[in-house]
């Protein structure tokens, strides 16, 4: 063979490989994803796009907002620190019975949240729940059942409409001393939405929240087709009860699985129904499907309080969807759900499809 | 450039080709396509069958018989089928491929059921 | 020991495959594939085979890693011994086929060398990161071999005849 045969035989094998390369790396849509402790639980992001190079930029704006609300609403730094100067919920707690504090636009929000899923929830949902909550400490070392009459007494301590809100001056009160307002139920979805927003600001398309299972989706999923989330099983680990299938939503669950302990085989769980301030015994688990990741967050907290056909009625009247394990076993949902929801065999549970 | 040099050539490029498609099959079609490996036939709540589901076997007929008489079952790269059923409505037989793990076909009147063993893969759990 | 004149033409190679070796690494192949890359140094190494022996050659082709690191920045660092294992094993692998075959051209021969230089970068990096999944890369590697190999082949095969034709080819190799 010639000399220039040769030199032609070579650029041809080299435009293969490029051709090759190219196909390959043109094939691959590119993900990030990068996980952290936040909010006493882990949070997981991922995202995916053609740009690598933004991809991190949003991540880090994401745990940034995580970040900034986790501050907002620390409730136990050590009182007079400069962490508790920087919560909101630290400084109205200390001010209890003193006077209104002046507070973040972001706590604003989610203060009014709270007052306005109260009413909506006929007493199931109550952020002045604080002064029961330390009572049970359900993340101390020796979690033990209080005594009836403590927690009888401590109950004149959770009462919303003593939590004077004023919007136009941005400030917050406490009225009464002792008083203490916990924000758990509703932050890490106000928190996950504003990543979420963060996201979609850097320009992502398409991205998974995951904070410690509160799960925010963002367009679809990498195979372009509705993000599958799994919905655990309340009693089994590592199994699913149900599949279901989302785009641009979020779905937020509330389980007496959680964080519990066992005393005199009795399950005490930490959501806490604030009428009576004994643990909520309608359900196992109730998971709610929203637009939005901090309304999803209230309302599992407030169907899970709920008896079933209550949490049901509530949710149609909301537009929001929900499936639910009730604590007698049986599995329902409401009917929007029904095209978006794959309830899986095997489970020890009860479902009769309507 | 001499014939052992065209043969070298010709035998690394195939190396390199079947290596990559050896890798692509690996990352890129095991992930989904792996996982799924059996079915169950199940008539009147006994397991008749439990069968392989090779993604690149061949053809595969199976003859069951429910409570309303025979029906064919058809099984073929890595898919699973109600061919023919003898029930009045045919909904299994219309339901026609499933492959994904967790998937179900049912046949109501005959009490036959084929069910794709595993769970169904999820992007995340909400818990 | 090397003679003389001999000393002096392979530290005239050895530098001219160091400053290649450098060269190179301010160039890097825009590929999206770390590893994918010319290995013009491999002309020298090989032109060496062709003039001398084994021994002259991996003088070289070590003496050039050493130095190449040096000045690169790369010294004991893990793209070190990458380099180093992969030059060993193709200069040997390189040295059995020029020496003892006569079927292959210096198109074959570097295409040879670039297929074993990548095979012992493999190696040794799945014993340093301990972890054989590393392998997965090779079909990658094999497929950026046989352009770069091939095109290194092809210089090194024009630079023989020119040496000849000019009569340097003669006065490089006598004693």
């Amino acid at each position: 063979m010639t000399s220039r045969g040769n030199l032609l035989l070579i650029l041809c094998l080299g435009l293969l490989v490029v051709g090759v390369t190219v196909f390959l790396s043109e094939r691959r849509i590119k993900e990030y994803r990068s996980e952290q402790f936040l909010m006493d639980t882990l949070v997981s992001i991922k995202v995916y796009g053609d740009d690598a190079a933004t991809l991190p930029l949003a991540i880090a704006a994401a745990y940034g907002e995580m970040h900034r609300i986790a501050a907002l609403v620390d409730r136990f730094p050590l009182p007079g620190s400069e962490d508790c100067r920087r919560s909101d919920v630290c400084r109205i707690n200390e001010m209890a019975g003193i006077g209104p504090v002046h507070v973040d636009a972001d706590t604003l929000a989610m203060l009014l949240l709270a007052k306005k899923y109260h009413a909506l929830s006929a007493g199931t949902f109550d952020v002045t729940i604080g002064p029961v909550l330390d009572l049970w400490d359900f993340t101390g070392d020796v979690p033990k059942v209080p005594a009836s009459s403590t927690i009888v007494e401590t109950l004149s301590l959770v009462d919303i409409e003593s939590l004077e809100v004023n919007a136009a001056e941005s400030t917050a009160f406490l009225r009464k001393v002792g008083m203490k307002l916990d924000l758990g139920a509703l932050a890490k979805g106000y928190a996950t939405e504003k990543a979420l927003q963060a996201l979609a600001g850097q320009g992502i398309k398409k991205g998974l929240i995951d904070a410690g299972g509160n799960i925010r989706v963002l367009g679809s999923n990498a195979r372009n087709a509705p993000w599958r989330i799994g919905i655990k099983d309340p009693r089994q680990a590592d199994a699913l009860v149900a599949i279901v299938t989302l785009e641009d939503a979020a779905a937020v669950t509330s389980g007496d699985y959680y964080r519990y302990f066992e005393a005199d085989g009795q399950r005490y769980h930490h959501i806490l129904d604030p009428r009576s301030g004994y643990p909520a015994s309608e359900n196992m688990s109730v998971t709610v499907v929203s637009q939005d990741a901090g309304l999803a967050d209230i309302l599992s907290t407030v169907f899970f309080v709920m008896k079933e056909e209550e949490a049901l009625t509530l949710a149609e009247k909301l537009s929001v969807n929900l499936i639910m394990v009730s604590a007698a076993g049986r599995i329902s949902h409401t009917s929007g759900l029904a095209a978006h929801l794959e309830v899986l065999p095997g489970g020890a549970y009860r479902y009769d499809p309507r | 450039m001499t014939r052992a040099d065209k043969v070298l050539i010709a035998a690394v490029l195939l190396c390199a080709l079947l290596g990559l498609v050896t890798i692509y099959r690996h990352f890129f079609i095991s992930a989904d396509q792996l996982l799924p490996t059996q079915a169950t036939i199940t008539v009147a709540g006994k397991v008749l069958h439990t069968i392989d589901l090779d993604p690149v076997g061949g053809n595969e007929m199976m003859q069951i018989t429910g409570r309303l008489g025979p029906a064919t079952v058809e099984v073929a790269g890595g898919r699973i089928r109600m061919r023919e059923a003898n029930c009045p409505e045919q909904i299994c037989v219309k339901q026609s491929w499933i492959q994904a793990p967790g998937s179900t076909i049912v046949c109501l009147p005959g009490e036959i059921i084929i069910h794709i063993d595993g769970l169904a893969p999820v992007d995340a759990v909400t818990r | 020991m090397f003679s003389t004149r001999r000393l002096v033409y392979l530290s005239l190679l050895l530098a001219m495959a160091t400053t290649l070796h450098v060269l190179e690494g301010l160039f890097p192949i825009p590929l999206p594939f770390p590893g994918v890359k010319l290995g013009l140094a491999n002309i020298v190494t090989l032109l060496v085979l062709y003039l001398y022996d084994l021994r002259a050659a991996m003088t070289v082709a070590i003496a050039r890693v050493l130095l190449g690191s040096l000045l690169g920045g790369t010294f004991f660092a893990p793209a070190f011994f990458l380099g180093l294992t992969g030059a060993v094993i193709s200069t040997l692998i390189m040295a059995l086929l020029v020496k003892k075959t006569t079927c292959f051209s210096p198109l074959g021969i570097s295409l040879c060398g670039a297929v074993s230089h990548n095979l012992g970068q493999l190696l040794m990096a799945s014993f340093l990161l301990q972890n054989q999944a590393i392998f997965f890369y090779l079909p990658i590697l094999l497929l950026g071999a046989i352009p770069t190999g091939l095109v290194t082949g092809y210089l090194l095969q024009g630079l023989l005849e020119r040496l000849k034709a000019a009569g340097i080819l003669a006065e490089l190799t006598r004693n």
